[in-house]
């Protein structure tokens, strides 16, 4: 089971995915299921809007959220007036919403709730703290639309992605675009000690930093790497042999770089996670090709992929075959929530 | 004449009397002008629920292409009291108000950068809020005092629009969406909220987002702080930034 992979290892774990409809509430009502049957006790919040009946972009029905006694929720104050279970206010938040204030409620008895969590990773973070310190076992967290950077490992401690039918009418480009995410999510971590600690140094002062052999540092005066990769390049010394971005790293900023010097090569870009990568799967192909490396300060834990072999396009994938060709493609556990009995991956 | 009660429980469309539901649609479809189309659109239009639906126009749109206009009763109601729409929660101050406001609870400037993001090229929305002579007798928010605008115009990187807040400091995004195809609105404004994210920015700034195909909800799962649809002036946008501002305590 799902919660197996959690329970007694992470505390708090997000559910993001690749796409809207790819599946993530799906997966949330088994885990909550789960934890019921196992008498772990949860804590449930959104990065956007989870248990509403109609989908706002595509007007699909959408699967609603069943909450058992004893779950703590933390939702947006208009949302509690919706629900349908026997909820007990237990704090007002500072963190304000479209939706109200974000209220910490305690389950009192099962029912069907809508939740619509803080809208920011920060408060995502903060809202998950309080929930553990009223008591929860573990804290989920699910994403909205195609969000990812709740997966971040400054946000939540490991995740797992949805992906599904719904992102391409070609199984292969759902394929390449998935295990492309899952690879981006599970880059290695920087080996050297020394230069670890360097990178998190850098990183905590939001500098954009070049290390070199000798194990100085050169701190570069820019405030963001975007439109900066000329720059950057410029920079790029001989002895250069690695390159710390602390935010996000995208296309355009390493297209620029890797133009200017051909010294690129010698060197391993560093970014805290894969979430600060912004660069499609043909890009990344490209990139790699031209032999630029990439390395991370902490990688993301997948602890599982979820798959949805239905599009509300209207079209859909044979699924015992999307679910297998996923499970060979990826070294993770691959789970179609709908498809296989609670034993099926054990 | 005797004036007939509005059941609002039971509302539907006003054509020449109460409730007789006349509704006017139009669509393309891929057929050519012809008897068949026709009936083929009738059909359609008593699927959508309309009663005795009348083809009125039918007119050739190039090979394999017509467009059609019905008439029909709507037999369908909706219950106007259940009815709750999230809507941005802020009293909209006058241009005067919220200079005021900056003055006496940000004391200094305001900077609010606004762009058309993505494929987009339809500034309309965009240039209503920010520009000088604004729209509709409603001045845009370069003419506000105690105000920086910059607006970046249209088809704007979402990373370029980044790069040019943190260049300038600001306090404030504003992105429209006017017309986009399939959706792809959607992915270029979740992009946005997840390139601040990784830079850092995304609690140090209100972001807000507009268009016809935007509303608040909506904005919430997308990440913005609010949605502003149709018919919002260059006020009720500036209102709800200045209100935020103080609100979350980054003035």
């Amino acid at each position: 089971m799902l919660m197996k992979l959690i329970y007694g290892k992470y505390r708090v774990v997000s559910v993001v995915g690749m796409a809207k409809n790819a599946g993530k509430t799906v997966v949330l009502n088994k885990l909550i299921e789960e934890a019921y049957k196992k008498y772990i006790t949860l804590g449930l919040t959104s990065i956007g809007r989870d248990g509403e009946r109609e989908d706002l972009v595509t007007k699909t029905e959408k699967p609603v959220i069943h909450v058992m006694e004893g779950t703590i929720i933390a939702t947006a104050q208009d949302t509690i007036l919706n629900a349908d279970a026997r909820l007990e206010i237990l704090e007002v938040t500072e963190y304000r919403t479209t939706l109200g204030p974000i209220v910490l409620c305690r389950v009192k008895e099962n029912g069907l709730v809508e939740i619509a969590g803080p809208g920011n990773n920060w408060e995502i973070r903060e809202v998950a703290k309080k929930m553990l310190l009223y008591g929860v076992d573990v804290v989920l967290v699910d994403g909205a639309i195609n969000r990812k950077t709740a997966a971040s490992p400054e946000i939540t401690d490991a995740t797992i992605l949805s992906t599904g039918a719904v992102v391409s009418r070609s199984i292969d480009r759902v394929l390449e675009e998935t295990a492309h995410q899952v690879e981006l999510f599970g880059l290695e971590k920087v080996s050297n000690p020394i230069i670890l600690e360097e990178a998190k140094k850098l990183m905590e002062k939001s500098v954009i930093g070049l290390v070199h052999k000798n194990g100085s540092s050169t701190e570069l005066n820019l405030k963001t790497a975007l439109n900066a990769g000329r720059i950057i390049g410029g920079a790029i010394e001989e002895s250069t042999e690695y390159i710390v971005f602390p935010g996000s790293l995208v296309r355009k900023t390493l297209e620029d770089l890797i133009a200017v010097t051909p010294l690129y090569k010698k060197v391993t870009f560093i970014v805290h996670d894969g979430t600060k990568i912004f660069i499609a799967y043909h890009d990344w192909l490209k990139f790699k090709r031209r032999g630029v490396r990439m390395q991370v300060v902490e990688p993301i834990q997948v602890l599982a992929v979820s798959v949805n072999p239905y599009a509300p396009q209207g079209y859909e994938f044979q699924p015992e075959e999307f679910h297998k060709k996923m499970k060979d493609l990826l070294r993770i556990p691959v789970i179609d929530v709908m498809l296989e009995g609670d034993d099926f991956y054990e | 004449m005797a004036i007939e009660k509005v059941d609002l429980t039971k509302l539907k469309p006003y054509g020449d009397t109460l409730n007789d539901g006349m509704t006017q649609v139009s669509f393309t479809l891929p057929v050519s002008a012809s008897e068949e189309a026709k009936e083929a659109a009738r059909r359609l239009a008593m699927k959508m629920g309309l009663e005795d639906p009348s083809v009125v126009v039918m007119k050739d749109m190039g090979p394999g292409f017509a467009f059609f206009v019905i008439y029909g009763s709507c037999k369908e109601t909706v219950d106007f009291t259940s009815i709750e729409v999230p809507k941005v929660e802020v009293e909209t101050m006058s241009k005067k108000e919220v200079e005021a406001f900056i003055e006496e609870n940000i004391k200094r400037t305001v900077t609010i950068i606004g762009a058309c993001t993505g494929s987009d090229a339809h500034t309309v929305g965009i240039d209503a809020i920010m520009n000088m002579k604004g729209y509709d007798g409603h001045y845009g928010l370069e003419r506000y005092k105690g105000m920086e605008a910059y607006n970046m115009g249209s088809q704007v990187a979402n990373e370029d629009l980044v790069a040019k807040a943190i260049e300038m400091n600001a306090d404030a995004l504003l992105v429209s969406q006017v017309v986009t195809q399939k959706d792809v609105h959607i992915p270029n404004l979740t992009e946005l909220i997840e390139l601040l994210e990784a830079e850092g920015l995304r609690n140090k700034m209100v972001v807000v987002c507009g268009g016809p195909r935007i509303n608040h909800e909506l904005a919430k799962e997308l990440g913005y702080d609010a949605g502003f649809g149709t018919g919002s002036y260059a006020e009720d946008v500036a209102s709800f930034v200045v209100d935020e501002l103080v609100k979350r305590k980054l003035v």
